[in-house]
């Protein structure tokens, strides 16, 4: 290490440190080939097109409504997306959108008892096929469990729940959200849908200094040792500053229920009259869990191990964070393998 | 053995002892995002924040309403409308499917009945209701 030189590459340094951040937004990200199947409101069904499908049962991806769903099919060469049309699957992706404020009436029930059925629904006639492949992600992943505690004899064969919270006892989210001296009443009837940006910035908060600095610290480091990989950080770093409004009665209704008190752990959670009893569940089951993931804990992800009446239950636990475990360099390696294989097995006609 | 393990140079243990500082701090800040105090904080900054957005709102509407010119609320509501027929809409697709899968099976089986009229003629890939995209 020669200071005068380190010294004297500091300002090409600073212009392509600058320069990554600034065209961050320009990152090419989700760019899977795809057809609309169906839309209804904000939301849409999507199809990836293969020319390699041979496995019947379809794979219906679903996220969770505080990020985008590009995660699922991040940046070529290191998307879940990819991954799964390489292998054979026929893959559909059940997309939120973008709500504004006149879907501030969308609550849970709409998403739980509406939209997703009505995706599976379609997802069934596009591929021609009588059963599918839930995949779960984060809340996406507990609307999954939801619409399967209601639907037992519907056309889920396999339930795949990947870092979702279930019981929320003694998380960092609990401790802010779930105290009494947070009005959400009062939040949702201000807005007819909490800004994107606001959730992003509680997110951000439970890991202050990692969010707000260190990622950007290591990239600047990475940048004057010349090892920066553009691609991988502009990609998720577009992905994680897309943040979509979360619609208020969905809002008051998810931090009222999970939060505040916790009624999807405990089976007091009805939809539409409905109890959601975890214990109905009785497909093929799949529960991820990340060691290392502050948003969703392990404590609050594998409960429903314990609820769920599944004769065939499969729970990986690895090390790892709520988001890396599945999108990050390794997962293509570790944790995709593993998922596939046990869809594999759980996907002929 | 010197030669696998060199003596850091004064940059390296001065980037070494910036890295212990800095896990320090994210440490220590993390204990202070989960004490009690913080969430009371974080609520009460976030009951603010909504109050204040309720009032530049209420007065943004006032202004806008009095000048006559269509604001916010006015779009919203057309965007409900727009919504609500969207979910109507959506209904009489999802009846008119069902109905056309009980007229197809009805065919089929009066076919396999010998009643002629096997050329079921709906479609079952929702064609009709797909694009493409990219």
């Amino acid at each position: 290490m020669n200071p005068v030189r380190d010294l004297t590459r500091l300002p090409a340094a600073a212009i392509e440190f600058t320069n990554i951040i600034l065209t961050t937004p320009d990152a090419h990200i989700a760019s899977s080939p795809r057809d609309v199947v169906w839309t209804h409101r904000k939301a849409s069904l999507y199809r990836y097109r293969s020319s390699n499908r041979r496995y019947a049962v379809p794979v219906l991806l679903v996220f969770a409504l505080i990020n985008r769903p590009h995660i699922f099919d991040l940046r070529p060469g290191n998307s879940f997306v990819e991954h799964l049309l390489e292998e054979g699957f026929d893959v559909f992706l059940l997309d939120w959108g973008v709500p504004g404020d006149e879907d501030f009436d969308m609550g849970l029930d709409s998403y739980v008892c509406d939209e997703l059925p009505w995706g599976i629904r379609e997802t069934l006639r596009a591929a021609g096929q009588e059963e599918v492949s839930l995949v779960g992600w984060c809340i996406g992943g507990t609307l999954a469990a939801m619409h399967a505690a209601l639907e037992p004899e519907g056309p889920v064969r396999n339930l795949v729940l990947l870092t979702t919270p279930i019981d929320t006892t003694g998380s960092l989210y609990a401790k802010w959200v779930g105290r009494e001296s947070f009005d959400v009443d009062r939040v949702a009837d201000t807005m007819p849908s909490i800004p994107g940006l606001g959730v992003d910035i509680v997110n951000k908060l439970m890991k202050p200094v990692t969010n707000y600095w260190t990622t950007y610290r290591r990239l600047w480091d990475q940048v004057r040792a010349g090892t920066a990989k553009r691609e991988p950080y502009q990609a998720m770093a577009k992905w994680v500053a897309d943040n979509p409004p979360f619609p208020s009665r969905a809002y008051r209704e998810w931090i009222t229920w999970m939060y505040k008190e916790n009624r999807l752990v405990s089976g007091k959670l009805r939809l539409r009259g409905r109890r959601v009893d975890l214990r109905r569940i009785d497909h093929n089951l799949m529960v991820v869990t990340a060691g290392a993931d502050h948003i969703a804990p392990p404590q609050g992800t594998a409960p429903v191990l314990d609820l769920a009446s599944s004769a065939d239950v499969t729970h990986i636990d690895r090390p790892g964070g709520h988001i890396g475990l599945m999108a990050g360099s390794k997962a293509r390696q570790e944790i995709w393998p593993e998922i596939v294989d046990w869809l594999e097995e759980r996907s002929s006609a | 053995m010197a030669e696998d393990n060199p003596t850091p140079t004064p940059a390296e243990q001065a980037q070494k002892l910036y890295e212990d500082a800095e896990a320090q701090t994210a440490k220590a800040m993390e204990d202070l995002v989960h004490q009690d105090s913080f969430g009371e904080l974080l609520a009460k900054v976030a009951g603010n924040v909504v109050a204040v957005m309720k009032i530049g709102g209420d007065v943004a509407d006032l202004v806008v309403g009095n000048l006559r010119v269509a604001g916010r609320r006015d779009v919203l509501s057309l965007h409900r409308q727009l919504a609500r027929t969207e979910d109507k809409l959506e209904m009489v697709l999802q009846e008119i499917e069902r109905l056309q899968e009980e007229l197809r099976e009805a065919r089929e089986t009066a076919g396999r009945n010998g009643g002629g009229g096997a050329g079921a003629s709906t479609s079952r890939g929702g064609g009709s209701r797909s694009k493409t995209e990219q």
